[in-house]
């Protein structure tokens, strides 16, 4: 009985969840940046090129950005260049002084929103001055800030577990002004945390942005 | 195994002596001692000061950090935002080294320098690169060597008053690729047959000036004392004369040395156009078309050389040598590189069994196979779907071939080891300050013809540092 009336409840939240309106995320894309030639790229798992304007990625109606200068942390405390407040200051510019560049290797970043919320997005722009792939970037949801527990995975193109965290079957990508929009799945979260593994053009990562979107959970 | 650098290409008793003793008093007035001769041993550790730490020199350190026993001691840079950034990213990869605003305190004040890499604006580079020479150091100095022959031509002069090597950027002749097609295809087998053509292209958007970071701009005294007008041309110095050759030297260099390269022989006239059509605030012009003849071997080989800063179209960027047997499109990015033969040539089968080329559709840049989940590719066809068409029986179409040679480093990085294996003894310098000289002497020439609106004539001569 108990089974069946928790099975009762699942569906009826299902079937609100498909209720809800759902309208297009609006994100404020900064201008096309690709400067110079592109470097050749090869990647094993790159996603097919892309013609066109993408479809938009739909949210629930009421869905905010939370994470704008809200605070960043990282595995590399001294990056090379820029701060990580360029994670969540809302300059997507990707010029010099408007990217935060870490260390060599397996780093990452995390953004803590100050109050867990029902998360339906995130967008992220690494480097878009030029054509490039990042590697092994992988995304995960977690209410620990030290997402030991309870830890949402929600993208990841780790295809060899470089970062250590699992293989995963998601495509690289190559970065543009365009940025990643990456579906949060509604996981309810505080902090949000991005790995990434060099790119194509060094060893070194990128953080221009990184926006959350979502609704406060009340 | 101790052995003494290599004589650069080209430097006889008597150069060296001329030379020497014009340059005695410049070096006896040098504030900081000449060291002698310091021989690398095989698996010597090389001290590198690096001058200039922008976006070139930025990618000169990614792609140096990946060779053995290579230790940047010193960076330097006038604006510290890059300054520091060199300093960051080196400790990063476990350097330590010392940060310079003037390269006249870093060599002087670190004598276990071997050798400098220079990454500064291209009117910097002669003082530079002397300077560091005279100081006893070997230099790998950006392209194109200077932005006027006389510096390219002092450069030189020192390189063979020192001793020292100067290895001149010029990348592509230590690509694996590039030097298999200059020594195998072309000088081996002549498997293009009588050269007769070349063009090449490098095209590139639309882009917006570069600007400066917030709080990060540099005194205005110290521009001057460094000799830039303003940070807007410090940021965009290859756009102004003072500064830079313009567009022919930044993305031109490259590629006609290749064709200087390639087809074995110094150009013997130039006819350009260009102009300053777009971006009303630089100097330099924004597009500019060349076309030279080169008297090859063989004969009259006429090369199209083409820059737009106004568009990216064209296919990428890619050297094009073309013979009456076959072409080869080279570039930097394998997916542009193809060889073509022409229906006439003999087959190719015994090259394919030699295992000089290899058949199409395999080798790096091929198309990847398609997936099962993928449409098939449509076949290129040349029947049109409307009832009219279009005879196009004129010449057969030509098959593509690829080259069983893959790079699989960074695109410096095979330039830089061989600037630093001449320095250990092991063989000679790809690029040396003469084949530098010899291609400036062969691109600023461009800028002359195109601001005197007529064909010039090159004298044999003048490539001759």
């Amino acid at each position: 009985m108990l089974r069946l009336l928790t099975a009762i409840i699942a569906l009826a939240s299902v079937c609100a969840v498909r209720a809800e309106e759902m309208v297009p995320l609006k994100l404020d894309l900064p201008k096309p940046l690709f400067v110079g030639t592109p470097r050749p790229i090869k990647v094993s798992n790159l996603e097919p090129a892309q013609v066109g304007t993408p479809p938009p990625f739909m949210v629930p109606a009421g869905t905010v950005l939370l994470s704008l200068n809200k605070p960043a942390t990282s595995s590399d405390s001294s990056p090379v260049i820029g701060e990580l407040t360029c994670v969540t200051d809302g300059d997507k510019s990707g010029i010099e002084g408007s990217y935060v560049e870490l260390g060599p290797g397996v780093q990452w970043v995390q953004v803590d929103l100050g109050a867990p919320a029902r998360l339906a997005a995130i967008a992220v722009w690494h480097f878009h001055a030029e054509a490039r792939v990042y590697h092994a970037v992988v995304v995960q949801l977690s209410n620990d800030p030290d997402f030991k527990a309870a830890v949402t995975t929600v993208f990841n193109n780790d295809d060899t577990n470089a970062d250590g965290l699992g293989k995963g079957s998601d495509y690289a990508y190559v970065e543009t002004y365009r940025g990643r929009v990456i579906d949060a799945k509604g996981v309810t979260a505080r902090y949000v945390r991005l790995y990434s593994d060099g790119n194509t053009s060094d060893e070194l990562n990128h953080y221009t942005e990184v926006e959350v979107y979502g609704r406060p959970v009340n | 195994m101790t052995t003494s650098p290599q004589q650069p290409p080209g430097l006889t008793r008597r150069d060296f002596l001329s030379a020497g003793a014009k340059l005695g008093a410049a070096i006896l007035a040098a504030p900081y001692i000449v060291r002698a001769a310091a021989p690398q041993e095989a698996g010597d550790t090389i001290n590198v000061g690096l001058i200039g730490c922008g976006e070139e020199g930025r990618v000169l350190l990614s792609a140096a950090l990946k060779i053995p026993n290579i230790r940047f001691v010193a960076v330097c840079d006038i604006w510290p935002y890059n300054r520091g950034y060199g300093e960051r990213l080196l400790k990063k990869f476990g350097h330590d080294p010392k940060p310079y605003e003037d390269y006249r305190e870093m060599l002087s004040d670190i004598p276990g320098i071997d050798a400098v890499i220079v990454a500064t604006p291209d009117f910097m580079h002669a003082e530079h690169t002397n300077a560091s020479l005279r100081a006893g150091k070997h230099v790998y100095c950006e392209k194109l060597i200077s932005n006027t022959v006389e510096g390219a031509r002092s450069m030189v002069a020192t390189a063979r008053a020192t001793g020292r090597f100067l290895q001149i950027g010029h990348q592509r002749r230590s690509n694996p690729r590039y030097v298999y097609a200059h020594d195998r295809l072309l000088g081996q087998a002549h498997i293009l047959g009588r050269i007769t053509a070349a063009d090449a292209q490098w095209n590139r958007a639309v882009t917006e000036d570069l600007g400066c970071p917030a709080h990060q701009e540099i005194p205005e005294a110290i521009l001057h004392k460094y000799g830039y007008a303003n940070m807007h041309e410090f940021r965009n110095w290859r756009w102004f004369r003072k500064y830079s050759g313009g567009v022919i030297s930044d993305l031109g260099a490259h590629q006609i040395d290749i064709f200087n390269w390639m087809l074995g022989a110094n150009p013997r006239s130039v006819l350009a156009g260009g102009g300053r059509d777009y971006y009303t605030n630089h100097e330099w012009y924004d597009n500019v078309t060349a076309i030279y003849e080169f008297p090859t071997k063989t004969g009259i080989v006429r090369a199209v050389y083409q820059v737009e800063t106004t568009t990216s179209a064209g296919g990428g960027y890619h050297e094009y040598i073309m013979g009456d047997e076959g072409a080869l499109k080279i570039s930097e990015n394998p997916k542009y590189t193809r060889l073509y033969r022409e229906a006439r040539a003999p087959e190719w089968d015994k090259w394919v069994s030699d295992g000089l080329i290899i058949r199409p559709g395999t080798g790096e840049g091929a198309l990847p196979p398609v997936k099962p989940w993928e449409k098939p590719r449509p076949k290129l066809s040349m029947v049109s779907k409307s009832d009219s068409t279009v005879d196009v029986r004129e010449t057969a179409e030509l098959s593509a071939w690829d080259m069983p040679v893959v790079l699989d480093k960074a695109i410096h990085q095979p330039h830089l080891e061989n600037f630093f294996d001449a320095m250990r003894g092991k063989g000679s310098l790809h690029s040396p300050g003469e084949v530098g000289f010899a291609t400036a002497v062969t691109v600023l020439k461009v800028n002359d013809a195109v601001a005197a609106r007529k064909m010039l004539m090159f004298a044999p001569e003048d490539f001759t540092a």
